[in-house]
């Protein structure tokens, strides 16, 4: 009961902060949009057939997909390492180093975002240096490219964070088992420490897959406007087409394809282990 | 000597270090018990021995060969962890099968060497089990049997029973002493427990602040302690303090008692064992018996005296009850005497 009490505030948060504007949203989503643009109140599925019969949308669909799991896929296997070496660290650094990946976090989006451009732009850092090297300079930026390589810095501490706490359930003593059995650190690492370290990257690339879909500011900012994801697309679709409706009924969508995915990761067995 | 420890030491930051300068050595084929309190190193010189912590000065010989810069993997040994770290993911026959991967062994070889292993230990039947679906004895034996596979140069074992319920304690105790008798493995087992090290080992290293304070036979230690701190360790004791009044007489309480090693000069420690401790009628230090407490064939009486609280053990028969007044005798050949 106290319990229960207890919890309260954060329902409060997640009624007023979530499951309403969602509900307002889904209620959008049905309304429909008139010849001459103006929303109309209805109770119809027809903005969903709208959508899905639009020939841009297994593309956009697709795009997202794969921006998402390949930046997720690459944010997880760059973590992966700097979650094993805190883990391996003494354990007074391990705050410290801690706080120092996930660091990225208390900086807001867009300005890493901008620092992002000062780094990849045409005349940028990463150009300048190719440049003085005799290099062609590389379109870095307003490309998929920058939009992938800030989506995945962006996803990086996340994924971090909870590969520590993944990880944080790995004895330790096992790897040295496996060294005492004569395993070298290849061996040891293939066959112990990847193995007991699938829930823990599962769940990382799951948690970043979601916001990588549903990354808007990067997309956006990285992208120059030449590239088109679902976020992207509500965003156009809510501020620029002022097509309500639509732009609610995809963002239903996304929603529902993301807890689909969440859904089905939980019929899957949990690793190995 | 199989085993060979030279002036080995640890240090973990600036602290006195974990194991200080420690030496000692091991016939092939003998049981070494590292004895000890918490915190006296005895894990730690254990994992020097294993290679997984670096030695900060001092070597391990085994078998004639300095394996001190050797890491864990090039040392071939057996090592069965406290917690026994069986890897989860595997099954019994595949923890078992793990050490024998980095070996050339036909799959042939490499299965008969499986088998071999678990049957030592009784395990035959749970072969294509996790770790998980066994019990804690089970899995202690999986660790034992994955440790033995690799036909260890020496088999290290940390706290082996401390996981197990008390009644599987004296089983598997027995079993380990058995498979390591029989296969004639050199073996080293860190305990805090003394009647498991005095049961089990042929020799017994007692630690204590990272230093080692004797290694001897169970005999040794117990009859024949080396310091003080071995002398109160390792078995029930009383002591008390006393000034050696000339060779071979030691004055306590105000009374003269017979010692037959009692060092010459100046204010001594004494030590005596309870079953070293006669009561009778003719006794010379007169005592009154404080508490009794039933031990099944014994009783151990707490006595008091005018050298101090003094415990002695008596036939459970014996009809002495608290408040009698009686008079004790010190067998004069079992008093350990030290310079205090």
């Amino acid at each position: 009961m106290i319990g229960w009490l207890l919890c309260l505030p954060s329902f409060l948060v997640i009624g007023l902060g979530f499951l309403w504007p969602a509900a307002i949203l889904l209620r959008m989503s049905l309304n429909r949009t008139d010849d001459i643009g103006a929303m109309q109140p209805d109770l119809t599925i027809a903005t969903y057939a709208r959508l899905l019969d639009d020939d841009m949308m297994p593309g956009l669909a697709g795009d997202t997909i794969l921006l998402a799991a390949g930046c997720a896929a690459m944010a997880v296997t760059l973590a992966f390492p700097v979650a094993l070496a805190i883990r391996a660290a003494p354990p007074r650094w391990r705050g410290p180093l801690a706080l120092a990946a996930v660091a990225p976090l208390l900086v807001s989006g867009t300005a890493r975002v901008i620092g992002w451009i000062a780094i990849l732009g045409d005349s940028g850092m990463v150009n300048g240096a190719l440049t003085l090297v005799g290099l062609p300079p590389q379109r870095l930026i307003n490309n998929w490219t920058g939009v992938r390589i800030g989506l995945v810095e962006s996803l990086m501490p996340y994924a971090v964070l909870v590969l520590i706490a993944g990880l944080g359930r790995l004895d330790a003593r096992l790897e040295e088992a496996a060294a005492t059995l004569g395993a070298g650190r290849l061996r040891t690492f293939l066959r112990v420490t990847l193995p007991l370290s699938a829930p823990a990257l599962a769940a990382a690339f799951a948690l970043t897959v979601v916001l990588g879909a549903s990354a808007f500011v990067t997309p956006r900012l990285m992208g120059g406007g030449r590239v088109f994801v679902v976020a992207t697309e509500i965003y156009d679709l809510a501020l620029q087409t002022v097509d309500w409706p639509a732009a609610a009924a995809l963002a239903v969508m996304l929603l529902l394809a993301l807890g689909a995915a969440f859904a089905l990761r939980g019929l899957l067995p949990r690793g190995r282990a | 000597m199989h085993l060979e420890l030279a002036g080995l030491t640890r240090r973990f930051g600036t602290n006195p270090p974990a194991v200080d300068t420690l030496s000692l050595s091991l016939p092939r084929g003998a049981l070494l018990a590292l004895l000890g309190p918490s915190g006296c190193g005895k894990t730690t010189t254990l994992r020097m021995i294993a290679g997984l912590e670096r030695a900060d000065a001092g070597r391990v010989v085994v078998g004639g060969q300095d394996v001190t810069p050797l890491p864990p993997e090039a040392r071939n040994m057996g090592v069965v962890f406290q917690s026994y770290a069986l890897f989860p993911h595997m099954t019994a026959a595949g923890n078992v099968g793990f050490g024998l991967e980095t070996r050339r062994l036909s799959r042939a070889d490499r299965n008969a060497r499986i088998a071999e292993a678990l049957a030592l230990v009784g395990l035959t039947d749970y072969a294509a089990r996790k770790p998980r679906a066994l019990s804690g004895g089970q899995q202690q034996r999986v660790a034992l049997a994955r440790a033995l596979a690799i036909r260890p140069e020496l088999l290290l074992l940390d706290e082996p029973l401390s996981a197990l319920d008390a009644q599987m304690r004296d089983g598997v105790r027995e079993e380990i002493r058995a498979l390591q008798q029989r296969l004639g493995t050199t073996a080293v087992f860190v305990t805090h427990d003394q009647a498991e090290a005095l049961a089990m080992a042929d020799l017994v290293a007692v630690m204590n602040r990272g230093r080692l304070e004797q290694c001897g036979t169970p005999e040794d230690l117990f009859e024949r302690p080396a310091t003080r701190f071995v002398a109160g360790f390792v078995g029930r004791s009383s002591r008390f303090a006393a000034t050696v009044e000339a060779p071979g007489v030691l004055r306590a309480g105000g009374l003269a008692l017979p010692a037959a090693a009692a060092p010459a000069g100046g204010a001594v420690e004494a030590y005596i064992r309870p079953h070293h401790v006669a009561i009778g009628p003719d006794g010379a230090i007169p005592a009154r018996i404080a508490t009794r407490t039933y031990e099944g064939a014994t009783a151990l009486l707490a006595l008091e005296t005018p050298l101090g609280p003094l415990l002695a053990e008596v036939p459970a028969t014996a009809a002495w009850r608290p408040g009698d007044t009686t008079t004790a005798t010190l067998e004069p050949g079992a008093l350990r005497v030290f310079a205090a």
